[in-house]
């Protein structure tokens, strides 16, 4: 149960996706609860990325069931709660946005269709550019920064949007160091405001002493589960078989 | 200069010009930035076939190409979204079975009226019902595009972000492809419908060039018939379009 004695944010039982006759998930169990630090790790092609978009209902259940916040994704309407992070930004083509467009873009489950931006939309974008670093590059064109600054960008626009719950899909994938501090620095902030944040990673990195707790996946199966509070072992060596594989 | 607005042709076909202006970069910009920039050359051609039919029937061919260019335009959307392969043999084949179908049923018409004018346009023979049509359909246009930007931009920006943010992700796609088509019509007697998809992407491909945001999309080639400098709107910087050497860069309202 969560703090505040409702649901919790994200609950899966026995999950399974089914792609080209594939099973990427077979029979996930997993519950995140409000406050959670959730670090999910694993090989590549251990479906991570489709655990954490199948808890969203980005990818369709073959069999099983998840909730946001008590409901099925198909029911569910508070989508404000939540702050997606995909992989990384669709860039080259398209058309250039600035990197203040890009995270304003965040607050639209917050906005009505017939009132332009508030005092409160700028603000909350003026927060979130800070909070990331960003604020300095706020009128560069999004496409051009590095990679670890696009990065920075996509976290800003789901800050943006003032979730109580984050999805990060590899925050940290071809991240530099530094990136990776600053995306940590912004990990503590969520923590101590108390929300919930449930990330994607090969490796944690400066990310570690945050995590809450860890799952690690394989061929579509928790494997190992550990949480800080009650596993006196340190995560370290989770960390290794995420990068060893 | 003036004298040629003596003529009411050139009136109308001025007014013509300028509403075509304002849609096709306006809808164009949000068709680059989903990366479907040949769109509106495929919605082009399954229009003529309601030309066609227009024709046959002896209703208005503007009507025609309206009601199947929506028709087309949802059905390229549900086949784009539908199929991971095969889709572009499947978008192939309506495209140039739209072609076809205007050939077919023009010459089935038999009153020897040619297509020519629909492929490459007659803006000096539009006539004063055609521009009440046309006004209306832009005013419909410029409407969607100002009430749903935030939400096509983003789902512009990543399908999948959009979704998580509880944005209605098909009717919104839906929504651009009709849009596209709409425009595609309002642009049709005047420039024609082989050049229509250049409007709608040449001024936004043009202003990126010059721009670092998607501010700059929405160029608007109009404003440079009346004004050099837009008082009152941050205009950014000058952007290229066909209609114009200047125009003013419309601040996005979310940003």
């Amino acid at each position: 149960m969560t703090a505040e004695g409702g649901a919790p944010p994200f609950e899966m039982t026995g999950g399974r996706v089914r792609r080209d006759g594939r099973e990427v998930l077979s029979g996930v169990d997993l519950r995140v609860a409000a406050g959670d630090l959730l670090a999910v790790m694993g090989p590549n092609g251990a479906g991570k990325s489709t655990l954490v978009k199948a808890m969203l209902g980005l990818v369709p259940l073959s069999g099983g069931g998840t909730a946001i916040y008590g409901a099925a994704p198909s029911r569910f309407r508070d989508w404000k709660r939540i702050g997606y992070v995909p992989q990384r930004l669709p860039m080259g083509g398209g058309v250039p946005s600035t990197v203040r467009e890009v995270v304003a873009s965040g607050r639209v489950a917050r906005q009505s269709r017939w009132r332009p931006a508030s005092a409160a939309d700028r603000a909350a974008v003026d927060r979130a550019l800070e909070a990331v670093g960003l604020t300095d590059l706020a009128r560069e064109s999004a496409h051009l920064l590095s990679g670890g600054q696009q990065q920075r960008v996509l976290i800003a626009r789901a800050l943006a949007g003032e979730p109580d719950a984050f999805v990060m899909d590899e925050p940290t994938a071809g991240v530099d160091a530094a990136n990776q501090a600053a995306l940590a620095a912004t990990l503590r902030e969520l923590a101590a405001a108390g929300r919930t944040v449930v990330l994607v990673a090969h490796e944690l990195g400066p990310l570690e002493p945050l995590i809450t707790r860890t799952v690690v996946l394989e061929h579509g199966r928790i494997v190992r589960e550990q949480a800080r509070a009650d596993a006196a072992a340190p995560l370290a060596p989770l960390t290794a078989l995420g990068r060893t594989a | 200069m003036t004298e040629m607005l003596q003529y009411d042709f050139m009136r109308i076909a001025l007014v013509m010009a300028v509403l075509i202006g304002l849609t096709a970069p306006a809808v164009g910009t949000f068709i680059v930035q989903r990366r479907l920039s040949l769109l509106g050359d495929g919605i082009g051609h399954i229009a003529l076939t309601g030309i066609g039919l227009g024709l046959l029937t002896g209703t208005s061919p503007v009507l025609g190409a309206l009601a199947v260019s929506v028709l087309g335009a949802i059905a390229i959307e549900v086949l784009r979204s539908r199929s991971r392969s095969g889709g572009d043999v499947a978008l192939a084949l309506l495209f140039y079975g739209g072609l076809a179908g205007g050939v077919l049923l023009t010459n089935a018409e038999g009153g020897g009226t040619s297509l020519q004018s629909y492929l490459f346009g007659s803006i000096t023979s539009v006539s004063a019902s055609d521009l009440y049509v046309v006004a209306g359909l832009a005013v419909a246009v410029l409407g969607i595009v100002a009430l749903f930007g935030r939400e096509l931009f983003l789902l512009c920006q990543d399908e999948e972000v959009a979704r998580a943010a509880g944005l209605p992700v098909r009717f919104l796609s839906v929504l651009i492809a009709v849009t596209a088509a709409v425009t595609v019509v309002i642009a049709m007697r005047a420039i024609g419908l082989l050049l229509v998809s250049a409007l709608m992407i040449v001024p936004v491909a043009a202003a990126q060039q010059v721009t670092r945001g998607s501010a700059a999309r929405c160029c608007w080639p109009w404003a440079s018939v009346y004004c050099r400098r837009c008082p009152g709107w941050r205009a950014r910087s000058s952007t290229i379009c066909p209609l114009g050497r200047r125009s003013c860069c419309w601040r996005w309202p979310c940003s």
